[in-house]
């Protein structure tokens, strides 16, 4: 960033972690949480915002992804090398574990990020694609909680997608 | 999206952070948005992953980029018998789509082809005008399994080969193909043999080319020449033209035909099943047929 825009003093937000960590934040990052959109619209975010449902681990990326968003697009670049740009960015982003995948999906959705939850939705989407049942139970931990008598009532539901 | 955060400065220090998370712990409304980046057959079989899932699978939010664009325009069209059409959910109509919907006294079919959001039309010999086909000097009509709507029209031999037809359809927005399936020759089976022979000694008079066209209300007009006798003995889908949708609101009207009416010789020996109407995206799977 240059040194031409010390003059102009930019608005912070602290965000609050349900562990109790504390995140500086700029304006440009903040108003993508659209949850607390309103809040800092009207002023009333003093002397922090703590947002319950997001541990610090999830948070910081949360932030790091609003930040790297804010930034290329008020970088002045032209609209498709943004679109390269955050495109990649996006891409490495989604370079984690299954769990922070999920908990970035969970936050996102929690926090109103619609380009962060639409992301992670299609990763996810793309790591179940393609995979048995047996296979995406043990990804995810998902236990079979249907008894036999419904497990057979939905296979006859959606029998007719496999014909 | 979204809910419940405060302002407010209390503390609140029961961190969980669970090491192994669920995938079905997620809100119903994440679910349903995964499940709406998948392809139909790929959201039916994770509906079986748990009970989350299964109800998740249900929302309108899955299915809404599934359904075609006009469902609204062909559940009146086609489900209106039922009077029950506007409760139907998404998903129904999608699975309900995917089976053919016989329509016009069950001379065509429609349905949905599962992996795009096109629609696939048959249109029997029964639904198209046929110069002499009431006359069995001409043409005979065959039951048999070879055709989706077990019948098929034999050309016994006739001078004068004319086959038109028309439909006014709301096709939703897309590129189509259409085509006649036929076949020279006739499949039979020989006295005390289970093997089915192809009987080509009644083929005769295809060594001049069948014409066909295809005209839409949207300004497409193509008309072709195509020799039936370089395939002789085999069920084939014969390529009349393309034609594009823009307006998924409004019916396309289609007027198409095949004739080969030089009257220097007779034509024998040709099996006339129907007409297929297909996404472009979705030809290649034609061999099925």
């Amino acid at each position: 960033m240059s040194s031409s825009t010390e003059l102009t003093e930019k608005k912070v937000f602290l965000l609050k972690s349900l562990d109790g960590v504390i995140f500086e934040v700029e304006e440009s990052v903040a108003v993508q949480l659209e949850v607390i959109r309103e809040l800092i619209e009207g002023d009333c975010a003093r002397p922090f915002i703590s947002l319950y449902n997001v541990t610090s681990e999830i948070l910081a990326l949360v932030i790091e992804y609003c930040k790297h968003h804010a930034e290329t697009c008020s970088g002045g670049t032209s609209a498709t090398i943004a679109d390269e740009d955050l495109k990649t960015f996006d891409n490495e982003f989604m370079n984690v574990d299954e769990n922070i995948l999920l908990e970035l999906c969970s936050a996102a959705d929690y926090l109103d990020i619609k380009s962060l939850f639409e992301l992670t939705c299609r990763t996810l989407a793309s790591l179940i694609k393609d995979r048995t049942i047996i296979e995406v139970r043990k990804m995810f931990n998902v236990e079979n909680d249907f008894s036999v008598v419904e497990e057979k009532a939905v296979r006859k539901e959606f029998a007719w997608a496999f014909k | 999206m979204g809910a419940g955060f405060s302002s407010l400065a209390t503390e609140k220090k029961t961190v969980t952070h669970p090491s192994n998370p669920n995938i079905s712990d997620l809100p119903e409304s994440c679910i349903a948005s995964i499940l709406s980046c998948l392809e139909p057959s790929e959201i039916c079989k994770l509906a079986r992953l748990n009970k989350t899932f299964h109800q998740a699978s249900l929302a309108d939010v899955v299915w809404a980029s599934k359904v075609p664009e006009n469902h609204e325009i062909l559940v009146k069209k086609l489900f209106s018998e039922e009077g029950s059409s506007e409760s139907l959910s998404k998903k129904e109509i999608f699975s309900r789509l995917c089976r053919p919907i016989p329509f016009s006294g069950d001379t065509k079919e429609v349905w949905l082809e599962n992996s795009s959001r096109g629609i696939c039309v048959a249109i029997s010999w029964k639904g198209l005008k046929i110069t002499g086909i009431d006359d069995r000097r001409y043409w005979t009509h065959i039951s048999t399994d070879e055709s989706r709507f077990h019948t098929i029209a034999y050309l016994q031999q006739m001078w004068w080969l004319e086959v038109e037809g028309n439909l006014e359809f709301e096709f939703p927005a897309g590129n189509y193909s259409l085509f006649f399936r036929l076949q020279l020759g006739r499949a039979s089976k020989r006295r005390g043999s289970r093997r089915i022979i192809n009987n080509l000694e009644q083929v005769h008079g295809w060594n001049k080319p069948v014409q066909f066209q295809l005209a839409s209300s949207n300004g497409e007009h193509v008309a072709s020449k195509c020799y039936l006798n370089e395939a002789a003995g085999k069920w084939m889908h014969y390529h009349v033209g393309d034609f594009v949708v823009e307006n998924s609101y409004i019916p396309t009207k289609l007027n198409f035909s095949m004739a080969q009416i030089d009257c220097t010789h007779t034509k024998a020996g040709l099996c006339l099943d129907s007409v297929f109407i297909f996404p472009i995206e979705t030809v290649n799977k034609l061999k099925q047929f």
